[in-house]
């Protein structure tokens, strides 16, 4: 491999946002006909990386060499022209098209006007070569994500790429289909493309890719041949932090059990997930992004009901259909996606840290004490240490930590019992971070149980008392504080033999 | 239909299957219309004149072109609701013009209102396209500016027929050929061509296609390297051309042309194009959809007021309730044809919600850098 020339040559790339440091000095070599897999836990870098790649960003520093020149990349026009492409895990297609449409669309080079019997010949020509059996004139909108991918291949060699990307194509893939996907790479790999594969599962990775390269943390850690590299080593690259950076939970006793779950499962999402939670008690929960551990939450939450299992708080099975219903029995959640379903950035502190809360401050003719609810507001404010200007400042002005917070108050002045944190720290500085740590382990100490998803396996490790491992919607392993160290947690988590 | 060497035969290929559901939705509004018409005629007597087919042709044609570009527009997942006002204007200036100078003729009194129409449309494609501005508010903001504009401009006083060269009174009655009391007149022509003109560009034009594309998937075709604001742009000159179309047509028809000319017509353009099956969300439709659209439209609207039973405050309500039907069915055909989340997708079930939380979660877990 390394006789043949580097097609593309990424050298000394860094990027930042705010302050969080994406990528430092990060180097990548791709050959023609190589499948490179990047691994790395989330937030290692991957994706700001083949958006560098694609133009989606720019580089701080940096440069990037295609087949010998030295080029910039300022769209993902220029880069199509380059002949780089990438496919994402949820394809961008063109659902109101058709299939031959969604492939040609973006071709500069077929004249005015559409002719629809040589496009439709042609796509049936790329789609049969990928073995896809596929009409090319039916809408783009009734295929499967798999089939949505292999147009997208299909469009990706109609564009004679030289690197193709492809961001965790498996993630929503049957086993079938992921063979298949597999055939039609090993081909692309043969007609001499550079694919960049990026992935979470293991077996995968070590499956189709000649050679793997790990980041942590936006670093480049190593760059191995397949062949010369075992999956202890690289989840061990992978991971590699120490817990001893992080906060470390107080000893406690452990109450009552207060949430039992049983058997709980939503079709296509998770399936068969138990466990129990205890007074005081943190259960961690570990594993990659896409595992499931969200749609749990969000059926302990009634957002997305679950439809097999049972649920019961306090020893009495309960029905969770809505928000609602799971706020009446004290179970808060605290979203990972705090501009989407957490915040109303627009409005003030006081508005959202009453938001779930209104009914306490509403009078019997349906007046709003506005006094009462700035006091509230005030008190918690204080007791997070919330950097604000004022109560009445719109949260989208203050930082992300303190947005953090702020979401954090909210659903501590619901009173809860049961609190399930959903990445609380993800995208927060450091010392925010500390702060929301010390916050949680005091929340737990006052009894309250608490569920913490967590992508950070050091934080999962240093805050929880048992870690609950996840992978493709199950739950893999459940361990002990003893028991659970970053290597065990991962494996479960990645899935290796 | 053609079949193409990859179609699988167990895709269960029935014929309603492969027929594009604008072809469907367009099979469907024939039939309505014509089961409208029977209908009337049963209810009305003396319904099935030559004399009124002629009137609702007419009266469609303004309807029609303003549709038309309407769909354009709504294509790309925006919408226009400045093309009353622009027809307003064009209808005025144009009149205006001919005024001063009577021996102007038909076909540059047409350019002229176009050009007018065209640089309208214009403004709104900037502000959409380059200034980044929701279409919805950039055409409210127009609807009325542009309406303003034109009362001041006209200070209050209407152009009335006399003023205007003798051809414009006739125009609308001119019949390129008859069928007893049937007339097939100009305007129904032009328009008809028109439409169907952009009809074809649509379906065979790059641009056209690319129209589609945009409303379809934003993001998708920035990432495909289209030229999305240029694309959007030329989309919204499209429908202020075809407004100054139908503001000629406007003054050709009426004659005397008041400051309020136009009002009202971009609820039925946009009701049109929704009834006639361009989605409100993008992506899909076609311009003979919209005309047919127009064409139930002023079919029913016509018709109901010679119904002594209904009164005329109906025939509003009636607009309304057609917009929303189109709407709702639109949304069945949208989770039929299985848009399906990719959380859905997974579990292979076709009869799931079309948004789940859960996508959202997991379409978030990666953003903004991982």
């Amino acid at each position: 491999m390394s006789e043949s020339a580097p097609v593309l040559t990424m050298s000394g790339i860094s990027k930042r946002f705010g302050t969080t440091r994406a990528l430092e000095d990060v180097s990548l070599i791709l050959y023609p006909g190589e499948v490179h897999a990047v691994v790395g836990e989330n937030g290692a870098g991957k994706s700001t990386l083949i958006k560098i790649m694609t133009g989606i960003y720019s580089a701080d520093r940096g440069s990037m060499t295609l087949a010998g020149q030295k080029v910039s990349v300022s769209n993902s026009a220029e880069a199509q022209l380059l002949g780089i492409a990438a496919i994402y895990q949820e394809p961008l297609i063109f659902p109101d098209l058709s299939v031959a449409e969604n492939i040609f669309i973006g071709h500069q080079d077929r004249g005015r006007i559409v002719n629809w019997d040589a496009m439709n010949d042609e796509a049936a020509l790329l789609l049969a070569k990928l073995d896809l059996d596929i009409d090319p004139q039916i809408l783009a909108a009734s295929l499967t994500v798999a089939s949505q991918q292999g147009v997208e291949i299909a469009k990706a060699i109609s564009l004679d790429v030289r690197v193709l990307i492809m961001d965790e194509p498996t993630a929503s893939l049957s086993a079938h289909e992921v063979n298949r996907l597999f055939q039609q790479v090993r081909s692309l790999r043969e007609s001499g493309v550079a694919i960049l594969f990026i992935g979470h599962r293991l077996e995968e990775v070590f499956e189709i890719a000649d050679r793997i390269t790990v980041l942590r943390d936006g670093r480049h850690i190593s760059t191995t041949p397949t062949n010369e590299v075992t999956e202890e080593v690289l989840i061990q690259e992978m991971v590699g932090r120490d817990v001893s950076d992080f906060f470390i939970r107080t000893e406690h006793p452990i109450g009552e059990r207060v949430l039992k779950v049983r058997s709980l499962g939503r079709q296509g999402v998770f399936e068969d997930v138990s466990f129990e939670v205890g007074e005081g008690e943190i259960l961690g929960f570990a594993g990659l992004v896409g595992a499931g551990r969200t749609d749990v939450a969000l059926a302990l939450f009634g957002v997305a009901p679950a439809d097999t299992g049972s649920i019961e708080v306090d020893g009495v099975s309960v029905r969770l259909n809505s928000p609602r219903d799971a706020l009446a029995l004290g179970i808060a959640y605290l979203s990972e996606d705090r501009r989407r379903l957490g915040l109303s950035v627009p409005q003030s502190v006081t508005a959202n840290v009453t938001m779930a809360t209104l009914k306490r401050y509403t009078s019997s003719i349906g007046l709003l004490d506005s006094i009462a609810e700035r006091d509230d507001a005030r008190g918690l404010v204080e007791k997070l240490r919330i950097l604000t200007p004022s109560l009445s400042t719109p949260v989208a002005q203050l930082s992300g930590g303190n947005q953090q917070k702020t979401m954090l108050a909210k659903w501590l002045n619901v009173n809860p019992r049961i609190l399930i944190l959903d990445e609380p720290t993800r995208g927060i500085d450091v010392g925010a971070k500390a702060d929301v740590h010390q916050f949680i382990d005091d929340l737990a100490r006052s009894g309250i149980a608490i569920v913490l998803i967590s992508s950070d396996l050091p934080e999962v490790l240093a805050m929880s008392d048992r870690v609950v491992a996840m992978r493709e919607g199950q739950i893999r392993g459940i361990f002990g504080r003893d028991q659970a160290t970053q290597e065990r947690v991962m494996t479960a988590a990645v899935g290796t033999a | 239909m053609k079949v193409s060497p990859a179609t699988g035969m167990n895709r269960g290929s029935g014929r309603l299957r492969r027929m594009k559901p604008e072809r469907v939705k367009e099979l469907t509004l024939i039939g309505i219309i014509s089961l409208s018409v029977v209908t009337f005629g049963f209810l009305i007597e003396n319904y099935l004149s030559g004399r009124f087919f002629n009137r609702v042709i007419t009266s469609v044609v303004i309807v029609g072109i303003l549709a038309a570009g309407q769909a354009l527009v709504i294509i790309t997942r925006n919408i226009d609701l400045s093309v009353g006002s622009a027809t307003g204007v064009a209808a005025y200036l144009t009149g205006d013009f001919l005024a001063a100078n009577t021996s102007t003729g038909p076909l540059v009194a047409a350019v002229i209102a176009i050009l007018v129409g065209s640089t309208l449309g214009a403004f709104n494609g900037l502000l959409v396209a380059y200034g980044r501005i929701p279409a919805i508010i950039v055409t409210l903001g127009t609807l009325a500016l542009f309406r303003t504009m034109l009362s001041l401009y006209s200070g209050g006083q209407n152009i009335t027929a006399d003023t205007l060269p003798d051809w414009v009174l006739q125009f609308n009655q001119v019949t390129v050929v008859s069928f007893g009391d049937f007339d097939i007149r100009l305007v129904s022509l032009v328009a008809v061509l028109t439409g169907l003109g952009l009809h074809w560009a649509l379906a065979r034009l790059r641009w056209g296609r690319r129209l589609y594309a945009i409303g379809s998937n934003p993001e998708a075709a920035k990432q495909a390297g289209l030229p999305e604001q240029r694309l959007v742009f030329w989309a919204f000159v499209g429908s202020g051309a075809f407004a100054g179309l139908a503001g000629f047509m406007f003054m050709a028809r009426i004659g005397t042309i008041s400051a309020t000319a136009g009002a009202g017509l971009e609820l039925e353009s946009v009701a049109a194009a929704v009834v006639g099956g361009v989605s409100i969300f993008g992506g899909a439709g076609t311009i003979l959809g919209a005309l047919l659209g127009a064409s139930l439209i002023k079919t029913l609207e016509l018709s109901l007021v010679r119904l002594p039973q209904v009164s005329e405050f109906w025939r509003d309500a009636v607009l309304g309730i057609l917009i929303l039907v189109g709407v709702l069915i639109d949304l069945a055909l949208q989770r039929r044809l299985s848009r399906r989340p990719i959380a859905a997708a997974r579990s292979d079930s076709g009869s799931s919600p079309p948004v789940t939380v859960g996508e959202h979660s997991r379409a978030s877990e990666g953003a903004p850098d991982e």
